[in-house]
This record gives structure tokens, sequence and C-alpha cells, in this order.
């Protein structure tokens, strides 16, 4: 078999697992809804209707069946793409769902181009300054990003940078009178495909806080991970080999130590668009961004269990397919790993 | 020598605990930052005694005061002492952590252990269930079974145990494997000591020491998600002084009031830091060559 043929093998395996995970993750969702007290029927139906409502609830949602075709048929619906009903709007979760997707990539997008940005170089500083005070202060921040409140730091960011100095936008994702036509759903981008270049600013300036706060906790994991990564190459053979020829610390580390490190750190970045998209649920609503963060919080606090565990259903689906494109990234840039996965000649 | 052979039941030996602790002396990082660990925990426990005001007293004649003398962090919306409801909201935020994790350990090693020993059919389904757990964020997983469980702090903490368990079964599950195939276990199997003896006296000691590391680091996390799940209104309620809670209820005030809010964040800032640095000690004294993701390189 060719290199090819072998990793397009790996990648259908690692497809089949992924799948495997989605109906793990559905399996679980299933047993959450009937872990909800009560009558789902009622819950589903919501608190308002009438008897012969929860009736046709009942029977639409099949409840009157026995678990495990409950379970079949709960699958069936996944399958067709239906999340479940908002007992609040009364509306597809994922009719409101698909409107809300796009705000969330922008913010998500953003914040991962802050973290690798700043998490990056702060980790090579962190290498190159091994053991040293630099390094230590870098671990020392690191471990504070990551123990920071999401939400705390919103609120306070909020009320320093907006509210006090006035620098920037409360929340919103862009200012009423400035948008353009909707056609991705990211402000930013509908902005440049309209030309509208103040609309733009506009909504670069409303996308600032938020996506600096969704990025401050994984500053610190990419900075740790961006460190350990160089000062394992940095202790290899090859680097001594490089030192020895005279080469500055600083140069065997942006041009040596860096490129062969970077598998762990793209890796890093594509699982985190998972976790970052399950973290806008702390994000969004403080900035009031439309996004799917926001529409969770807002079910929960609207107690819409069923829409709910729609989203959490989803946003389970969205983790599991970011990490088995981490898979496939790691899988491609780093011969080692294809070496070791597919026995592919490294 | 036969006579041993013969009465295998009878037979002590003396498990082989292995120390891996350094006996190095503290430093006074470690000292400061153990030191803070155990305040804080002494604060959860006494804290709502020695509050200086009621925590939960309404005093609509005066909200949203400043610091001063009297109110050390002023008062919140309702008039209510920050300092004393600070005080007591650690109890919620922190021992509700602590439970949390200590429950999640005890449930992982446990089902680690029947799963290493039990073959290979049980072994492959719990580890399966706990992939499936754990492609989950815990934040996500926890926030769907609080939800459905009914919105309160016990509907949280009982989540973020169903959520955060596996984590701790596939890491004990790995090192109980490690240790089963070792020597003395395999010594102690030939001269037929009992299935439970050999994995309580013989093989658990000698594997737990990354879970105690594990769990040490994961009580500055949980008390992050905690009070995230408060804050969004799936966990503890209204009244409760847990610090998440508290953080919603300030929000309001944003503007005239930003202490309200600041407070209770920065105490889970601090207190969720102080538990990560602790942990973060503890792993490099039990085990130096453990990497993790605030861990070091690989010597």
């Amino acid at each position: 078999m060719s290199v090819d043929q072998r990793v397009a093998t790996y990648a259908a395996k690692r497809a089949l697992a992924c799948a495997f995970i989605v109906w793990g993750i559905a399996t679980l969702v299933f047993l959450m809804i009937k872990a909800i007290p009560g009558d789902e029927a009622q819950s589903a139906a919501g608190i308002t209707a009438t008897p012969a409502q929860v009736e046709q609830v009942r029977h639409r949602l099949g409840l009157d069946h026995s678990l495990p075709v409950q379970y079949v048929d709960y699958l069936g619906r996944l399958a067709h793409g239906d999340l479940g009903t908002s007992i609040v709007s009364f509306r597809p979760v994922r009719e409101e769902l698909t409107e809300r997707i796009p705000a969330s990539v922008e913010l998500v997008g953003s914040a991962m181009l802050l973290d690798v940005l700043v998490g990056v170089p702060l980790g090579m500083l962190a290498a190159a300054r091994f053991r040293r005070t630099t390094d230590n202060v870098v671990r020392w921040v690191a471990i504070l990003a990551s123990a920071v409140p999401l939400f705390w730091l919103g609120l306070m960011l909020q009320s320093f940078v907006g509210l006090k100095l006035d620098l920037l936008p409360l929340s919103g994702s862009q200012t009423i009178g400035k948008e353009s036509p909707r056609v991705t759903g990211m402000a930013t981008v509908d902005a440049l495909l309209a030309g509208n270049l103040s609309g733009f600013g506009d909504a670069v300036a409303h996308l600032v806080l938020p996506a600096v706060t969704l990025s401050i906790p994984f500053i610190g994991f990419v900075s740790r991970i961006t460190r350990s990564s160089i000062v394992g190459t940095l202790q290899s053979d090859f680097a001594s080999v490089v030192r020895a020829k005279g080469a500055s610390e600083s140069r065997i580390v942006v041009r040596h130590a860096l490129p062969n490190s970077l598998g762990p750190i793209v890796t890093f970045a594509a699982l985190q668009f998972g976790w970052m998209f399950s973290a806008t649920v702390l994000v969004e609503s403080i900035f009031g961004r439309p996004g799917v963060g926001s529409y969770l919080a807002d079910s929960v606090t609207q107690k819409d269990t069923f829409a709910v565990l729609g989203l959490v259903l989803f946003i389970g689906t969205v983790v599991a397919v970011a990490s088995a494109v981490a898979d496939m990234i790691q899988l491609l840039v780093d011969p080692r790993i294809r070496a070791a996965q597919v026995g592919a000649p490294a | 020598m036969t006579d041993l052979l013969q009465r295998p039941e009878r037979l002590r030996i003396r498990p082989r605990v292995r120390r891996r602790t350094a006996r190095r002396r503290m430093t006074w990082s470690e000292l400061a930052t153990y030191g803070a660990v155990l305040v804080l925990l002494v604060l959860a426990v006494v804290g709502p005694w020695i509050a200086p005001h009621d925590p939960y007293l309404v005093d609509q004649r005066n909200t949203l005061l400043a610091p001063s003398g009297e109110h050390w962090l002023g008062t919140d919306g309702t008039g209510r002492d920050l300092f004393s409801r600070l005080l007591a909201g650690a109890r919620p935020s922190i021992i509700g952590a602590v439970v949390t994790v200590l429950a999640a350990a005890t449930i992982g090693v446990v089902v680690a252990a029947i799963a290493a020993t039990a073959g290979r059919v049980v072994d492959g389904i719990v580890m399966r269930i706990c992939e499936v757990v754990l492609s989950l964020p815990v934040m996500m997983t926890g926030l769907g079974l609080a939800v459905a469980l009914g919105p309160s702090q016990k509907s949280a903490v009982i989540a973020l145990i169903l959520a955060s368990w596996p984590s701790f079964a596939r890491l004990a599950r790995s090192e109980i494997r490690r240790v089963m195939v070792s020597p003395h276990v395999e010594a102690a199997q030939v001269l037929g000591v009992s299935r439970w003896r050999l994995l309580t006296k013989h093989v658990l000691p000698n594997s737990l020491d990354t879970v105690y590391v594990k769990a040490a680091m994961d009580v500055g996390g949980v008390i992050v998600i905690i009070s995230s799940l408060s804050f969004i209104g799936a966990g503890a309620q209204a009244p409760s002084a847990e610090w998440g809670a508290m953080v919603e209820s300030g929000s309001r005030f944003l503007n005239n009031a930003w202490w309200v809010t600041g407070a209770p964040g920065l105490a889970i800032l601090v207190t969720s830091a102080a538990f990560s640095l602790a942990g973060d000690a503890l792993r490099a004294r039990l085990d130096p060559m453990l990497s993790s993701s605030l861990g070091e390189a690989p010597r």
C-alpha cells in the first residue's frame, strides 16, 4: 500500500472513531433527557400546555412507547438534524442554532488568532530562558491565566475598558446603523464583502473585548505547550550541533526549534477550537453577542431544558470533530507521527 | 520452605511500597502555596461563623456602599455585607470543588481497579464509556446534567462528579496495569495472595501517586467550573453566597459598584490559582518526570 493509501485508511478509521464518539454523546444526552425529573411530555410541552396538548406531544415524541423504541426514535430524529424544539420560542433548536453559528465562529477564530500570536512567542521566550527568572514568570502568568474565571474577566474588562475608559463598545456585534447586509453572518466579513470600511472597524472594535476575554486562559495553555515542545527540541542532538557551530540561542529557537515543534502547537490550536466553542457560553452572553454560547446561556436562564440538551449535543459534536481534525493535521504536518501511526517512512 | 508453600494463606509478605518522594527540604514558594491552601480550607469550614455580619441580612437603606471600616468590602445590591458573603461563600465554592474531586477520584480508581482486573470485555466497555464522556468538555457535560437534574448547587456537584470520574479512571487504569506486571506483584501472585489483598496492598499503593497529583491539580479548575455553572444559572441559585452566583448578581451594578462583582471573582481567581500552584508543587515533588498541561518538559 502506498503512503497515501495508508493515510487514507487512517483517516477513515479516525472518522469512524469520531462517529462512535458522536453516537456516544447522543446516547449520553438521551440519558440526560431521561434524568429530567417529572413527566417528560409535560416538560417538553411547556407549563402552559393543556392536557390535550401534552398528550399530543407525548405521542409526537413517541413517549408512549418503550424505552428502547424511544431511543431508536431519538437517534432517528437526530439523523434528520432534529435537535429538539425550544419550549420557550417553540422554534426548532436547529433553526435558531444555524443563525447563530457564524457569530460564534467569528469570535472563536479571532480568539484563537490572538492566543497563538501571544502564547507562542511567550512559550518561545520561556524556552529560551529555560529555568531562569523569565521562565518562572511565564509559568506564573500561565497558571494565573488558566485560573481566571472567564465570565468575571469579561465583566471586569467591560467595566474598566468599556465603562470607565470608554475605549471600546460594551456589547453587541456592531453599532446600529453601521450594519452591512447579512451574507455570512459574521459582522466583520460581511462588512468587508460590502466594502463598508467604517462598518468593518466598528465590528472589529466590538470583537476585541470578547476575543481577549476568551483567549486569556488559552494563552496560558498555548505558552506551556510551546515551551515544553521547544525545550524538548533544544535538548536534542541536532540542537547541540547547531549550538556548536556558533548559532545564538535565539536563532536556534526561532530557526531550528520552532519549526520542529510546530506539530503539538498546531494540534493544540485545532483542539482548542472545540474547547473555545464550549467556553463561548460564558463570554457571549456578557458581551451580548448573538452566538451559540449566548443561546445556550439564555436557554439555561429560561429553563429551556430541551434547547440546552440539544445545544450540548451540538457543541459536543463540534468538539469531537475538532479533535479528529487535530489528529489528521498532526499526521499531515509531522512525518514522525505519520511514521508511528501508519508506518510510512519518516 | 515446603511448609511455607503448603500454607500460603498464612504467609504475610510485606508490600513493597516504592517511595518516589525525594527527601528534600520544602522551598519557600512550596510552603507558601501549601499554606495558602490550608488557610483557604480553614476559611471554608469556619467562614460563616467568623463573618462580621449576617451574610443573608437584607438592608435596603445601605445598598451598594463602598468599602469602609464598617463594611470591609462594601455592600451588595440588597445591602448585604460583601465580606461576610465572601466568607460564607467559601464553603459551597471550595468544599464543593474538593468534594467533587474526591468523589470523582474515588469512583475513578474503583472503576479502574475493576476494569484492570475483570477481563477484556469489561475493560473495553468501561474504557469506551470513558472515551465518550471525556470527549465532551467537562463544562458541557456538567451544564447539561445540572440543567436536566434541576439547577442547584447539589445538581452541579453531582453533574461534575459524573463528568470527571472518567479522567481519573483512565489515569488509574494505566497505572494499575503498569504495576500489575511488576516483579513484586507477580511474586505475590505466585505466593497465592488473594486478588483483593493483591490489589489493596500491593498494586494500589504503588499506582496512586499520579492520581493524588491529578486530584490536587484538578481542584483549582473545578472551582472555576462550579462558579461558572452558578454564573450561568445551572448551579447554586439566587440568595446563595456561592462566588459565581455573587458575580452574576453583582454584574447588574457594574456601572456604579464594580467591587460587588470584582471581589467574588477575585476570590475565585486567588483560590483557584492557589490550588493549582499547590497541585503543581505536589506534582514536582511526587513525580518530577510526570508531564502535564502545566508540567515541565521531560529532561
